[in-house]
């Protein structure tokens, strides 16, 4: 209790943080950023990434329950939908955010060119937030309803279609060579799950239920899926740095370089490798601590930590590598740099979407029927 | 000696071919820039010409001159070479747009709808030649100190700033948030210029008369004559983006 009342006063000050932060990108437009014109995603872009991949998860995790009816599972349907949908505004609030004219989005639903990969995947998921809130409210009023299976029938291959998209996003672009990566849209799914799996690992492990007969269980599950999902991840790093390596385009392996070696070395190293691969991957490996609701769910925030890093390690680099070398010394100016540090003002905004969107997920979690009756 | 000076500035030939041009219907044309590398000093020009032309503030640029240096002491030498956008044929920035903002218009110029463009700058990853930036709504006399004794015309020059440009031949003031700004902007051959019979303002600035333009559909003009010739290169062929921007070296 007293873990969760912490967790409360920090996600308060981070949405404190976050209003000022969201204060000045309203008053002064993207003035205040630190990506431009040639990093020009940044920490916006990266969190979107993230939430949207967690979102996606943690729909996929909730059709054991509401979809496949996989005993162990029961009751944990309709908190992995809250925990879906929540990081699926959270995402959107972030890429929002991002846009030079934020009131002009209306533009993507009304006058869209569904030939782009970024309309598809606008599309995409808005029609999965809005088939993830049916289902919940379905979940919660009526979980045995027809429409509901149907609901996550639809919705497991549309989960699997959005978190595609988005490595799609990246991997369409050919004159990005560490993107085009045919197989990003392939691997992102799989990101998706994993970290959908790590978010449910802190869900179930660090606010679920002392009553829950199963809570033991369906940790042991989730640390083995974390496991084998990290080391599944491990190897398209390697498969992708190595053949990138091997291959030795200067534009890809710069990208890989400024990765594993540059000014940031320690953000890839040290907390995506091994503070959110490594220990996870020998601590939930141990039965005994794998089934213990603390460290279960601590490593379950490591993954995360691990994850996010990992977007910011996709998003970054490949902007970061001029795409003709001369261009970093041929004019200069504002918002005209190759390297790129998020702004105070980035990470105040980010901080206040995930104060946001860890509170909203808390005060649903106590006030909405998430929990007891289970299905099926 | 006097035979040199008796020529004819390229100038005045391409002024004339581009009002022979304009009297076609404008998907018949295709308008075309030739760079002579072995012409261009690397004096920038263009650059400033550019800004000039189209009120860029700063951050925003759509002609740079890249700067290159290559080889070592005593054997070195340097490369210039401008870079605007590439008017490809196969633009990779135009198909990902998701609003349809970035478009090929009937003259086959890449151009940019500052009232359809929502900012989400996904066109700017596209393009492999960084010829798109992202208005960031500065300006150049921002946080400057006003009414300085020494410090004359910076109420002018920061109204400079804030007056219309006329890309596009459209009247746009700098002002709030309003496009251009939070739009991301490129070169467009500088259409308001030749709607008007004007050549670009980087190839009227040239002083070395390395930049050459017109129409490539019009066999006897000066850039069919130069993109016919051996020593003509293209940036980034390989991508098969179809640039319109050709190279001589």
């Amino acid at each position: 209790m007293n873990l969760k009342r912490a967790i409360y006063a920090i996600s308060a000050m981070a949405l404190l943080v976050g209003l000022w932060g969201i204060y000045v990108r309203l008053t002064t437009g993207h003035r205040e950023a630190a990506y431009g014109s040639y990093v020009v995603w940044g920490l916006w872009v990266a969190m979107y990434l993230f939430f949207a991949g967690i979102s996606a998860g943690a729909f996929m995790i909730s059709t054991l329950d509401l979809l496949f009816h996989v005993k162990i599972f029961k009751g944990t349907g309709r908190i992995a939908l809250w925990l879906g949908l929540v990081s699926l505004v959270a995402a959107l609030l972030s890429i929002w955010l991002d846009l030079g004219h934020m009131e002009r989005i209306w533009k993507v639903y009304l006058q869209g060119d569904l030939g782009s990969v970024m309309a598809q995947m606008v599309w995409g998921y808005t029609l999965f937030g809005l088939l993830m809130l049916v289902s919940l409210y379905l979940a919660i009023r009526n979980p045995l309803s027809r429409l509901l299976r149907l609901l996550m029938l639809i919705g497991l291959p549309l989960s699997l279609f959005v978190s595609g998209a988005v490595g799609a996003l990246l991997g369409v672009e050919a004159s990005r060579l560490f993107w085009h990566v045919g197989l990003l849209p392939v691997q992102f799914p799989v990101f998706s799950l994993a970290s959908g799996t790590a978010a449910m690992l802190v869900v179930i492990g660090l606010f679920g239920s002392d009553e829950s007969p199963n809570r033991s269980e369906q940790l042991w599950v989730l640390a083995i899926a974390t496991v084998v999902l990290a080391v599944v991840k491990l190897y398209f790093l390697w498969a992708d740095f190595s053949q990138s390596m091997y291959g030795n385009v200067p534009q890809n392996v710069d990208a890989v370089r400024a990765v594993l070696y540059g000014p940031y070395w320690w953000a890839f190293w040290i907390l995506q490798i091994l503070l959110g691969t490594l220990v996870p991957i020998i601590v939930l490996a141990q039965p005994k601590l794998a089934r213990h609701n603390s460290w279960a769910g601590w490593m379950g925030v490591l993954v995360l930590l691990g994850f996010a890093v990992a977007r910011a390690n996709i998003v970054f680099p490949a902007l970061t590598v001029p795409e003709i070398q001369a261009l970093t010394t041929a004019f200069t100016g504002p918002h005209l740099s190759f390297d790129y540090f998020p702004s105070l003002m980035e990470w105040a905004v980010t901080s206040g979407i995930v104060g946001l969107a860890v509170l909203a997920f808390l005060i649903g979690e106590e006030r909405l029927p998430l929990r007891g009756k289970e299905v099926a | 000696m006097l035979e040199v000076l008796e020529q004819q500035d390229v100038l005045v030939r391409m002024h004339a071919e581009l009002q022979r041009a304009l009297k076609k219907k404008p998907e018949e044309r295709r308008w075309v820039m030739v760079i002579d590398l072995r012409k261009c000093v690397g004096c920038h020009a263009c650059t400033i010409a550019c800004i000039a032309e189209n009120k860029l503030p700063p951050g925003v640029v759509y002609r740079p001159v890249l700067d290159e240096e290559f080889g070592s002491y005593p054997n070195v030498t340097r490369r210039f070479i401008p870079r605007p956008c590439m008017q490809c044929d196969e633009p990779p920035c135009v198909p990902v747009c998701p609003v349809n903002a970035t478009y090929k218009n009937e003259e086959g110029v890449t151009v940019v709808d500052y009232d359809q463009c929502i900012g989400c700058r996904y066109c700017i990853t596209a393009c492999p030649y960084g010829a798109r930036t992202f208005d960031f709504g500065l300006t150049y006399t921002e946080n400057t100190p006003d009414r300085l004794p020494f410090l004359f015309g910076q109420s002018n020059a920061d109204d400079y700033e804030r007056r219309a440009n006329y890309e596009y031949g459209e009247i746009r003031q700098r002002e709030g948030e309003k496009s251009p700004i939070g739009n991301v902007r490129k070169c467009h051959f500088c259409l308001h210029r030749l709607a008007e019979g004007m050549l670009p303002a980087c190839t009227t600035t040239c002083i070395g008369r390395a930049t050459l333009f017109g129409d490539a559909n019009d066999p006897d003009s000066l850039v069919a004559e130069m993109i016919a010739r051996p020593n003509v290169m293209r940036l980034k062929e390989e991508l098969g983006t179809e640039p319109r921007v050709y190279y001589l070296v």
